[in-house]
């Protein structure tokens, strides 16, 4: 742990945020190295209730490795995560505290409804992960807090994670999309959750275009209505990046490619023409 | 903190990685491009993995072993031995270098990749590079030297 004198010191994960913005002139008077804590959990651990507990002061190349073939929404949204070289530093509990709205790592953790756990000279806490994303780079941690863990759902049916960007590497989600849900075994969708950053001021899941799609069959008709109603449901800016009205045609867009690889896999049945 | 296999003993916790091995130590290999993780110019070896070491205060890394482009060779696989001479050599063939400026960190990167995987396909070079900016190549040159690189 790094020297903390008097004062509030700010806690320290990877590094890849604050010390950028350190060197850009912000005061850092003292940090807490989060990252040398003695005792610190291993980077994935089952709970037995059948959630999974993912460290959140662990670099998340380490985290991913360590999930094996569990949580493929996390893992997609950390193999498209700025570079090697900040995988290998940056961490779960990095990228909520930062809370920017386009933070790659958020959209799969509120598609799950994870839980944040915190710690604290007062004591733990658990908040909601909505909960805890107040606005952009604002959160609910006190002072003396830091982010320990994330506990979520190990989901057994479909998830992913995809976003647009400049380019492939190190680039800022112009609008990014995490999806779980499970095929039913009579071809229909059940348990549809669906999380889009970058679209409003934390990342959002969006529940009617979810209700769009739950307990139907995927065809593309009802990927193109659920589209619609998902760009309905957030409230971009327009900034460097994209414009509003961008994002929320790439957001629909996002989830419609996402579907399609289903549509086709239902049983055939002629009751079901869609007439939407 | 071991740095090329050397016992060090750094008094500030606070410093850069990259600061403390370039000034303290005269490492120059790393260079600091951009300072935000963005280039890749300052890349070094934490524990074997690749890092910016701009990114990373010294203290740290206070039990870590680092590695940088001046020794790689001794973070050489097992099973490949003279990887990093064999990978500096291919560059150098290739003409990849133009100013330079970038092949000390990007070359941690290339080694990292190759101790993996000595056979990449371009696709993996290229993800295997997405960390390192070269601004006078276009790459082609560069990818086409660790292809080169052989067992």
């Amino acid at each position: 742990m790094l020297a903390a004198p008097a004062g509030s010191p700010l806690p320290l994960a990877g590094g890849t945020d604050l010390l950028v913005q350190r060197r850009a002139g912000r005061a850092v008077p003292a940090m807490v190295d989060l990252t040398s804590l003695r005792g610190a959990p291993p980077p994935v651990r089952a709970l037995p209730d059948g959630r999974l507990r993912l460290s959140a002061t662990t670099p998340i190349a380490v985290v991913a490795a360590d999930l094996g073939d569990r949580l493929p929404g996390v893992r997609a949204a950390i193999a498209v995560f700025a570079s090697l070289q900040i995988r290998n530093r940056a961490t779960i509990g990095g990228n909520l505290g930062t809370a920017s709205p386009s933070g790659d790592l958020m959209p799969p953790l509120v598609a799950a409804d994870a839980t944040v756990r915190l710690r604290g000279a007062s004591g733990p806490r658990q908040v909601a992960i909505t909960e805890f994303l107040l606005g952009p780079r604002r959160v609910d941690l006190r002072a003396g807090e830091w982010i320990e863990a994330v506990d979520l759902r190990d989901h057994a049916g479909e998830q992913g994670f995809r976003k647009i960007g400049g380019r492939r590497a190190l680039t800022i989600a112009v609008v990014n999309l995490a999806w779980q849900w499970t095929l039913a075994p009579d071809g229909r969708l059940r348990d549809v959750r669906l999380a889009v950053g970058a679209a409003a001021p934390t990342v959002i899941r969006c529940p009617r275009a979810e209700r769009v799609l739950d307990g139907q069959r995927p065809t593309r008709a009802i990927a193109e209505r659920a589209a619609s109603t998902l760009s309905d449901e957030l409230s971009p800016i327009d900034d460097l990046r994209g414009s509003a009205d961008y994002r929320r045609a790439a957001a629909g867009g996002l989830l419609i490619e996402a579907l399609l690889p289903l549509v086709g896999t239902a049983p055939a049945t002629t009751d079901e023409r869609d007439t939407s | 903190m071991r740095v090329n296999g050397t016992t060090v003993h750094p008094d500030d916790p606070a410093a850069r990685l990259l600061d403390y091995l370039r000034d303290d130590l005269g490492l120059r290999a790393a260079k600091e491009g951009c300072g935000m993780g963005e280039c890749g110019s300052c890349t070094v070896l934490v524990d074997g993995r690749p890092v910016c070491s701009c990114l990373v205060l010294v203290g740290q890394v206070a039990d870590g072993q680092v590695v940088t482009a001046e020794s790689l060779g001794d973070n050489d696989p097992a099973d490949q031995p003279g990887l990093a001479d064999r990978l500096r050599e291919s560059l150098v063939t290739a003409h990849a270098p133009q100013c330079g400026f970038c092949i000390p960190g990007l070359i941690v990167s290339a080694h990292a990749l190759l101790s993996e995987n000595l056979q990449p396909t371009d696709e993996q070079i290229c993800c295997g590079l997405e960390g390192n900016l070269c601004r006078c190549t276009g790459y082609r040159s560069i990818v086409g030297a660790i292809r080169a690189v052989q067992p």
